[in-house]
């Protein structure tokens, strides 16, 4: 267990600094974070339901200017890591515990967002420090310096990954006994239901003036489709 | 690669270049990491100076330096995409002044001037729309269990990041100023509402896909899927208001797992 919450770590602090700190080429979104958590412990499918799952959640939360959008990398991975673990561990499968580890990532991601937060406000320090480097002369420190920001990005994509992993080590085998029952005359419709709230908010928020005109022709259009074929 | 390669160098083709080529294609590295420093008071800037600094190392002597570095380190945000744009014009009036051609902004006015609106495009088209479209299009293939799906989602999704990185860093290098009008010409805010559409269509098919594989499966009547339509708009609808993400997933979740745990006890009944 040791070794897969370790390599699930690398896999945080790899996606993590995509997010915002290095290339962003969106390795940090759900759907290629988690199956690769998932791959890297070998059992890519659970990454990738759990991606679906959590890929269109937070999608209309755009990182524009300072706004900081939930860490939605670290609830994926840290849920892909703990349904694998704790799969094993519990001796369960199926949806059910996937669905189990997101309620309880889901809520916890909302530290990632404060983690976030503070790293960018660390930085600030790094601001002065540039400054007095570069009025001595010495832009190696003042490189240094803006190469440091990253560390704050490490730290707090590694902090948001911890609390999730440890929260869900200390609440899943807990309440799995007395959920389990319950959960599986649903799991299959809230798996569903997970997306379907990411689209509906997309809907909501995206500025196109016939968003919704244009939603529901092509699900009926797509939907009869389907039906008919 | 070929995109990256073909970007970097096609452009600047028969321009007189005082920063050489080697030195242009460090600053495009240094601009993949342009926000590690990403702060509440400068917000990209020093990434931005971290940036141009090996241009500037070319174009300025070892007393000028720091002065003109110290006028990098300031405020500085825009999209990431467009800041290789930005950078490679700002290289270019860089050079402009050296060579004592006179521009007709001030530097840091440009740079200013520009990096708002292209913010405003960047995030409209790349994280409203292309973003949105990409994943829809990657979900489809996950959802039927493709594991192919995450590397189309990054191919699909990066093409168009790779060019705006490579080729516009060259246009903006080349143009300076006039770079302004290469934007314009290319019309990307009417693109980006076309991408916001596409996605819209592309996740609505989706939806539906998604919804008739789940009643499928259960053996439930295909029709009752249409209905789906009602709950999620009237989400949409909520979610315009401001009502968060969490708040409605934790609600609809709650009423289906209630309402699973009902509808087990109305089974268990009827078959006593």
């Amino acid at each position: 267990m040791v070794l897969s919450l370790f390599l699930g770590s690398l896999v945080s602090l790899i996606c993590g600094l995509d997010r915002v700190a290095i290339l962003q080429i969106m390795i940090s979104r759900p759907i290629v974070a988690a199956p690769l958590a998932a791959l890297v412990l070998g059992e890519p499918l659970v990454g990738l339901q759990i991606g679906v799952m959590v890929e269109l959640l937070w999608l209309a939360r755009l990182p524009v200017g300072a706004a900081v959008p939930p860490d939605d990398t670290q609830v994926s991975i840290a849920s892909s890591v703990l349904a694998i673990t704790l799969g094993q561990t519990l001796n369960a499968s199926g949806g059910e515990l996937l669905l189990l580890c997101l309620f309880i990532a889901v809520p916890l991601g909302k530290f990632g967002q404060y983690f976030d937060r503070y790293a960018r406000q660390y930085n600030v320090r790094l601001v002065q420090r540039v400054d007095s480097a570069l009025k001595r002369e010495s832009f190696l420190a003042a490189e240094g310096q803006h190469l440091r920001g990253l560390i704050s990005f490490s730290l707090s994509s590694l902090a948001s990954y911890a609390i999730i992993i440890l929260g869900g080590l200390l609440i899943i085998p807990v309440l799995w006994p007395y959920v389990q029952q319950s959960l599986s005359y649903s799991s299959a419709w809230m798996q569903l239901a997970f997306p379907l709230v990411g689209i509906a908010v997309i809907l909501g928020t995206i500025n196109v003036s016939r968003a919704i005109t244009l939603f529901c022709a092509s699900f009926c259009m797509a939907f009869l489709l389907m039906w008919l074929v | 690669m070929c995109l990256l390669l073909y970007g970097l160098f096609i452009d600047v083709v028969g321009v007189e270049m005082k920063v050489s080529w080697q030195t242009r294609l460090h600053i495009w590295f240094r601009l993949l990491l342009l926000q590690a420093s990403w702060n509440f008071e400068t917000l990209q800037g020093l990434g931005f100076f971290y940036a141009l600094l090996p241009g500037m190392r070319k174009l300025y002597s070892k007393e000028k330096l720091p002065e003109v570095s110290l006028k990098y380190t300031g405020y500085f945000n825009t999209h990431v995409y467009f800041a290789p744009l930005v950078a490679g014009a700002v290289l270019r009036l860089e050079e402009d002044r050296i060579s004592g051609t006179a521009a007709e902004v001030e530097i840091d006015d440009f740079k200013q001037m520009v990096a708002a609106p292209y913010a405003a495009i960047g995030d409209a088209f790349f994280w409203g729309g292309l973003r949105p479209l990409a994943a829809g299009i990657a979900l489809f293939l996950a959802v039927k269990g493709i594991l192919w799906a995450p590397l189309v989602f990054v191919l699909l999704y990066n093409i168009v990041p790779i060019w705006f990185r490579t080729a516009f860093f060259s246009r903006g290098y080349r143009q300076g100023l006039k770079s302004v009008e290469f934007i314009q010409q290319h019309k990307l805010p009417d693109l980006a509402i076309h991408t916001k559409e596409a996605a819209v269509v592309v996740l609505g098919g989706l939806s539906a896909f998604m919804v008739f594989s789940q009643l499928t499966q259960h053996q439930v009547p295909s029709w009752l899927g249409m209905l789906t339509l009602i709950p999620m708009v009237m989400l949409g609808l909520v979610a315009r208001k401001g009502f968060s993400t969490l708040l409605l997933v934790i609600i609809t979740v709650s009423s289906i797992f209630l309402i699973g745990l009902f509808w087990a006890d109305v089974v268990h009944l009827i078959a006593f």
